[in-house]
C-alpha cells in the first residue's frame, strides 16, 4: 500500500544501534513505549520508572536515546533529571532527550531555557509520530554535535567557527547555529559580537532566548541600567519566561534595591515554584528586607524541592532553621511548640542527609545550639555545643566565606569566644580580598591585628596581580611570596603564585625551578574541597603543572 | 487576591483533572490495541472500522479537553506565549502524522504542498493543537482528499482543503462570532474554531494579528480552513 502521505527522503536512522532508556512511572505506558522502540529496531531497550533510577542507569551507560515522563509522581520531574545529567556529565554530546507530557509544554519550556530537551511529545501520541521526532531530533542532533563537542572543551573561538560552517550547510538549523555561536562568543567574552548577534536576531523576531541573551550581555558588560529596562520590557512581552524576573531580580539586589528584588522574585515564584534557586535567593533577600515570614517559608519551598534534588544543600535547611528561630524571639504569638518541633524535624533532616560531611555536621550543631539557646533549654545547648567541638576537630576542608560568618556569630552568642575567634582567623587568611566579608568580619572578632595583617596580605596581592598584568613575572612571584607569607593557607594566593611560577618558567627559557616551585605551592593545598568555586582553577593548573614537567 | 487565588486553584483543579481523563483515555486506547493485537487478522479486517471510530472519536475528547485546559488558561493570562521558529513542512508533516492510522484505515490521501525550506515564528504547541483539531475535523467530511498547502500575503496562510461538501452557510456567516456556531444538533462546539481564532490573535507582529478565515471551494473543491499568522 502506498503511504497516504507523501513524504520527503528523510536520512536513514539505524535504531538497532542505538541505546535506549525510558523513564516512565506508568508501567503500561512504558511497556507501550518499548513496543514502539523495538518495532522501530531498538534492541536495547531499558525502563525505570523513578528519576533515582533514571540517573543511576546513565551512570552505567551512556545512552543514544533516552525517553522521559515529565511527571513522574513524587520522584524528581523529567526536568530535573535532565538537569542532573547535564551537570554530572551523565549525556553523550549527541544523546537525544525527548520529554513526554501529559499537557500543553510550553510552561515547561518557558522555565527552563537553560536545559531544553531535545524534543517534547504530548500523550497521547503513536508509532509515527515517536518516530518522526526521533528522527528529526537525532539528524539535528548529529548535525550539531560538532559545535556541541568544541563548547564542551571550551574551544569557544572554534565554536563559533563552527556554528558559521554548519549554518551554511544546514540553513534549516540557522536558529539553533545562531544560539550555539552566541553561547560561545558569550564565553569567549566577546561581547560586543555576541550582543550584535542577539540584537539582530530580535529586531526581526522578539524570540525569548535571544532577548535573555542581549539582557545578559548588558548585565556583563556592566550597564545595569539597560539590562534592567530591558528585562522589565521583556516580562512585559513575556510574562512567563521566569528566568527573566530572576536576571531582574538579582541586578536589583546588586543595585541596593532589596525590595524591589523581592517583589519581582515573588511574581516568579507564583508562576513557577518549583525552583530550589529562586526560592533560596527569595529567602536570603527577604532575610535582608526583615520580611521573617516570607523568609521562612521561601526556604521551607527550598528544604521541600531539594528533596528530590540532587542540587539540594545544608543552607537552606540552616537558614529555615534560624528563620524559625527569628519568629520564636521576635513574636509571642506564634504556636512555640509547632515551631520547634519543625525546626527538630529540619535539624534531623539535615543531619540524615550530609550525615557523610563533617563541615556540615559541625555548622548543623552549631546552628541547634543557637535555635536551643532561644528556648532557653540549657542542656541541649551544651549538648550540641559539645558535638560541635568534636566535629570541628575532625574538619579537614576549608569552610565558605558566609558559613565562616554564620558559625562564629553563633559561637560568639553563644559564649564561645575562643572557637568563634579561630574560625574567624581562619576564615580572614582565606578570604581577606572579599571586602563584604572583611567589613563583617571585623565587626566580629576582637583581634584588631587580624584585620591590619589581612589588609597587608591583601595590598601585597593587588600589588603582584598588576605585575603579573604587566607580563612581570620575576616581580610577581616576589609579591605572591610576600602576600603568602602572611597568609600560608590562602588559596587563591598559592594558585595566583603558582600561575606566576608557570608563566615565568615558559617566558624565562624553561629553568626547571620554577616549575618545580610550582609544583612545590601546588601541593600545599590540601583542604579544597571538590564543591569549592576554586577547585577548578586549582586543578587546571595542577593539569599544566603535571603536563609541562613531563616534558621539560 | 482572592479571586486571583481562586482562579488558580481552579485551574490546578483543572489541570490535574484534564491530565487524569487523558491518562484514562491513553490506558484505554492502549487496552484496545493489545485486544486488537490479539485477534486474528481474518477477524480483526471485519472489526476494523470501529476499531477506528474508538480511535478518532477518542483523540477528538483529547484534543478538546486540552483545547478547554489551553482557553482557559489564555482567559487567565496563565498561559505562557512561546514563539519560535519552526519548520513549516516539519510542523505540518507532524501534524498529519497524528491521524496517520485513520487515513490508512479510510484510504484517504493527504497532500503537503509546502516548501521545506520555509521558516516560520510561532507557538509550536499552540499551533499543533489547532492545526491537528482542523485536521481532525477535516478527515471527519472529507472524502477521500486532504491538502495543505501555504499562502504569502501580509504573514504566513496555513491553508487546510478538503474534497467534503464544504462548511455550511450559517457557519461562513459567522465571520469571527464562531460562539454563535455552537449546534448541539450537528454536534459543532464552536470550541475549535473558537480556540483557533485565539492562537491565531496570540500571534502579532507589526501590529497585525494572526486570524482565520472558512470558506468553500479551493483546490479540492471542499471545505477551506485558513489560518494566517503573521
Amino acid at each position: 500500500m502506498q503511504d497516504p502521505i507523501s513524504i520527503m527522503k528523510k536520512p536513514l536512522v539505524r535504531y538497532s544501534q542505538k541505546s535506549v532508556l525510558i523513564i516512565e512511572d506508568f508501567a503500561e505506558f512504558a511497556r507501550s513505549l518499548r513496543g514502539m522502540m523495538t518495532t522501530m529496531g531498538s534492541k536495547r531497550v531499558d525502563i525505570v520508572y523513578n528519576g533515582e533510577d533514571a540517573i543511576q542507569a546513565c551512570r552505567e551507560r551512556k545512552y543514544d536515546i533516552i525517553l522521559s515522563d515529565y511527571n513522574l509522581g513524587d520522584s524528581k520531574d523529567g526536568q530535573q533529571i535532565l538537569e542532573e545529567l547535564h551537570c554530572f556529565d551523565l549525556l553523550k554530546t549527541n544523546t537525544v532527550f525527548v520529554m513526554v507530557t501529559a499537557e500543553n509544554t510550553t510552561a515547561m519550556v518557558m522555565g527552563a531555557l537553560e536545559f531544553q530537551p531535545d524534543s517534547y511529545l504530548t500523550k497521547p501520541f503513536n508509532s509515527h509520530i515517536l518516530k518522526i521526532r526521533l528522527d528529526k531530533a537525532i539528524f539535528k542532533k548529529d548535525t550539531l554535535a560538532p559545535i556541541a563537542r568544541l563548547l564542551r572543551k571550551k574551544k569557544w573561538i572554534e565554536a563559533a567557527q563552527k556554528s558559521n560552517e554548519i549554518l551554511h550547510e544546514h540553513p534549516k538549523f540557522k536558529m539553533a547555529c545562531l544560539k550555539h555561536k552566541f553561547a560561545a562568543l558569550k564565553q569567549a567574552k566577546q561581547y560586543d559580537k555576541a550582543l550584535e548577534l542577539a540584537t539582530s536576531i530580535i529586531n526581526e523576531r522578539p524570540i525569548p532566548w535571544a532577548m535573555l541573551g542581549v539582557g545578559e550581555i548588558f548585565y556583563l558588560k556592566k550597564e545595569l541600567a539597560r539590562a534592567v529596562d530591558l528585562f522589565s520590557d521583556m516580562l512585559n512581552e513575556f510574562p512567563m519566561v521566569t528566568e527573566a524576573y530572576d536576571w531582574l531580580a538579582k541586578i536589583q539586589y546588586q543595585l541596593g534595591e532589596p525590595i524591589e528584588a523581592q517583589k519581582t522574585l515573588t511574581k516568579a515564584i507564583e508562576r513557577s515554584p518549583k525552583a530550589l534557586k529562586r526560592q533560596k535567593l527569595l529567602g536570603k533577600i527577604a532575610e535582608e528586607n526583615n520580611d521573617i515570614s516570607t523568609m521562612t517559608s521561601a526556604f521551607r519551598q527550598a528544604v521541600k524541592f531539594g528533596n528530590n534534588s540532587a542540587f539540594a544543600s545544608p543552607d537552606e535547611f540552616i537558614k529555615l532553621t534560624k528563620s524559625l528561630g527569628m519568629q520564636l524571639k521576635g513574636n509571642s504569638e506564634v504556636d512555640r511548640k509547632k515551631i520547634v518541633d519543625e525546626a527538630d524535624t529540619v535539624f534531623a533532616r539535615l543531619d540524615n542527609r550530609f550525615k557523610n560531611e563533617v563541615g556540615t555536621k559541625f555548622r548543623s550543631a552549631v546552628a541547634h545550639a543557637d535555635f536551643c539557646s532561644i528556648t532557653n533549654d540549657d542542656e541541649k545547648v551544651d549538648k550540641y555545643l559539645a558535638s560541635a567541638n568534636k566535629y570541628y576537630d575532625r574538619i579537614e576542608e576549608h569552610i565558605g566565606c558566609d558559613e565562616s560568618l554564620e558559625i562564629s556569630e553563633s559561637l560568639k552568642a553563644l559564649g564561645q569566644q575562643e572557637l568563634a575567634e579561630s574560625i574567624l582567623e581562619e576564615a580572614v587568611e582565606q578570604y581577606f580580598d572579599n571586602p563584604k566579608f572583611i567589613k563583617k568580619a571585623a565587626s566580629l572578632t576582637t583581634n584588631k591585628n587580624l584585620i591590619a595583617n589581612s589588609k597587608k596580605a591583601n595590598q601585597l596581592n593587588n600589588k603582584a596581580v598588576q605585575l603579573f598584568t604587566n607580563k612581570d613575572y620575576g616581580q610577581a612571584i616576589q609579591y605572591f611570596s610576600k602576600a603568602a607569607e602572611i597568609a600560608p593557607n590562602n588559596v587563591n594566593i598559592n594558585l595566583n603564585l603558582a600561575q606566576a611560577c608557570l608563566k615565568y618558567f615558559q617566558a624565562k627559557e624553561h629553568r626547571l625551578e620554577f616549575l618545580k616551585q610550582a609544583e612545590s605551592v601546588l601541593s600545599t593545598i590540601t583542604r579544597l574541597a571538590f564543591t569549592d568555586p576554586r577547585y577548578e582553577r586549582y586543578s587546571e593548573l595542577s593539569r599544566l603543572t603535571q603536563l609541562m614537567l613531563q616534558s621539560a | 487576591m482572592t479571586e486571583n487565588n481562586n482562579n488558580s486553584l481552579f485551574s490546578i483543579i483543572l489541570a490535574s483533572t484534564v491530565h487524569d481523563m487523558k491518562n484514562s483515555l491513553g490506558m484505554m486506547l492502549e487496552a484496545l490495541n493489545q485486544v486488537f493485537e490479539d485477534i486474528p487478522d481474518d477477524r480483526s479486517q471485519k472489526i476494523s472500522p470501529q476499531y477506528g471510530v474508538v480511535q478518532y472519536e477518542s483523540s477528538r475528547v483529547n484534543s478538546s479537553l486540552m483545547q478547554l485546559l489551553a482557553l482557559y488558561k489564555i482567559e487567565n493570562n496563565q498561559l505562557p506565549f512561546n514563539p519560535g521558529y519552526h519548520n513549516l513542512f516539519d510542523f505540518v508533516e507532524e501534524q498529519t502524522m497524528a491521524h496517520l492510522p485513520l487515513f490508512e484505515a479510510k484510504g484517504f490521501s493527504v497532500k503537503i504542498d509546502v516548501d521545506p525550506e520555509i521558516e516560520v515564528v510561532f507557538d509550536e504547541a499552540l499551533m499543533a493543537m489547532v492545526v491537528t483539531n482542523i485536521i481532525g475535523n477535516a478527515i471527519r467530511y472529507a472524502h477521500s482528499e486532504l491538502l495543505i498547502n501555504v499562502e504569502f500575503n501580509a504573514g504566513t496562510t496555513l491553508v487546510i482543503s478538503d474534497d467534503g461538501p464544504g462548511y455550511p452557510a450559517p457557519m461562513l456567516e459567522l465571520a469571527g462570532d464562531y460562539i454563535q456556531g455552537i449546534n448541539q444538533s450537528s454536534g459543532s462546539t464552536g470550541l475549535g474554531l473558537f480556540f483557533a481564532d485565539k492562537v491565531a490573535g496570540l500571534h502579532q507582529h507589526d501590529n497585525n494579528s494572526g486570524r482565520i478565515s472558512l470558506s468553500n471551494g479551493g483546490q479540492l473543491g471542499g471545505g477551506v480552513f485558513k489560518i494566517t499568522i503573521p
